[in-house]
């Protein structure tokens, strides 16, 4: 229920949410021409998830380039995770990195800085 | 409330005093003295408000403030990871135009490289009237070596006679690898008599090169074709020149140079 799917391009990565399983995963480039519409409906449900699932919510990230505006997206959205683990609700984040592109990890670990809850940076094959 | 000063109390003092009581006065002053208490109090009830109203605006204040703490270090942060991006896809790109424009074994200019030089220099030694000679290099019976000791030793073949071959060219010279075992040799500002010693110098470190296989050691000789390029010709003409010039090398036996008509 309330899910969405969102299929990958070029220049946005691929979406989907699933209320049930309480996963939300993005994989790809992150280059949209608006990246406002497409991040308000993952924060829309984020928030939606947190205020009525009362389950734990965890994040599955496979991304690569970010441009400005979806860097200041994932940064709004990970002040979401930060405020509900404040509230004592249980949320995570696995940022997956390429071995090959082994510069992803300094960028989440800048992300990951402010973070107090689960953030874990873990290559994959 | 705050306690009477010596004034005020006097004033109490009299209006309680019962001599007083009868006093034309008495009544005038307990009015003044209400009306007095009654000014106090309203001027304590203001100040009451405005300091509310003050303490209201001082935390509106402070929470701006630290709202706008807050956006500022996340566009900080955010300008931040933004630049290291940017670093990481320009380092990217310099890679990718390495890649685009070298020969990945080799290391020296690809053949696409060495087309968009090859149309530069050809047209400037064109329209400034100066000599540009190509020369196509082969390494003779390439096929057999990699055949009797591998594509590894092959490889290692390629690599060293491209060793040989940039040390031995000009600073202004451009070589590149054409294809498979075929290399160009661009020469701008070079007469054909200049471009004669160079090849011989070049087929020369060729053959004194010994490429080691396991303890033994192979020696590899190399083939030239000469072409310098004529006014009304394009480099392509040129190039089918030395090539022609290259075959007639092999033929005549190779480990020498032939140039074009």
């Amino acid at each position: 229920m309330n899910d969405f799917s969102i299929a990958g391009s070029q220049s946005s990565p691929a979406i989907q949410s699933s209320w049930e399983s309480g996963v939300l995963a993005m994989q790809g480039d992150s280059y949209p021409e608006n990246s406002y519409e497409l991040f308000h409906q993952v924060i829309e449900w984020i928030e939606r998830y947190l205020a009525e699932a009362n389950r734990p919510l965890r994040l599955e990230l496979h991304l690569l380039y970010l441009n400005t505006s979806s860097i200041k997206a994932m940064m709004d959205i990970f002040d979401l995770l930060e405020a509900a683990h404040q509230e004592g609700k249980s949320v995570a984040v696995n940022w997956h990195y390429d071995r090959r592109n082994e510069r992803v990890v300094e960028l989440a670990e800048e992300f990951k800085e402010d973070c107090t809850f689960p953030f874990m940076i873990q290559s994959a094959d | 409330m705050r306690g009477h000063n010596p004034l005020e109390s006097q004033v109490v003092e009299s209006l309680a005093d019962l001599h007083n009581q009868g006093h034309p006065l008495h009544d005038t002053l307990s009015q003044l003295w209400e009306a007095h208490n009654n000014l106090l109090n309203r001027i304590e009830r203001i100040a009451r408000v405005s300091d509310g109203y003050q303490s209201i605006v001082r935390d509106r204040e402070m929470t701006l403030s630290a709202r706008f703490d807050k956006q500022l270090r996340q566009l900080e942060k955010v300008a931040r990871i933004s630049d290291r991006y940017q670093v990481m896809m320009r380092d990217l790109n310099i890679a990718l135009t390495e890649a685009s424009t070298h020969d990945a074994l080799t290391g020296i200019a690809n053949r696409r490289l060495l087309t968009d030089r090859l149309r530069e220099e050809s047209e400037r030694a064109k329209r400034y009237s100066r000599p540009l000679c190509l020369v196509m290099v082969d390494i003779d019976r390439f096929k057999a070596i990699n055949d009797s000791h591998g594509h590894e030793i092959g490889d290692n073949v390629l690599v060293e006679v491209v060793r040989v071959l940039e040390a031995e060219i000009r600073e202004h010279d451009l070589c590149g690898r054409w294809g498979g075992e075929e290399f160009l040799v661009m020469m701008p500002e070079t007469t054909r008599d200049h471009a004669v010693l160079s090849m011989e110098r070049l087929r020369q470190a060729v053959a004194s090169l010994r490429v080691r296989v396991n303890d033994d050691s192979l020696s590899v000789t190399v083939s030239l074709g000469m072409a310098e390029l004529r006014a009304d010709e394009n480099y392509s003409s040129a190039i089918n020149r030395a090539d022609v010039a290259l075959l007639r090398a092999k033929r005549n036996g190779r480990d020498r140079y032939e140039l074009a008509d």
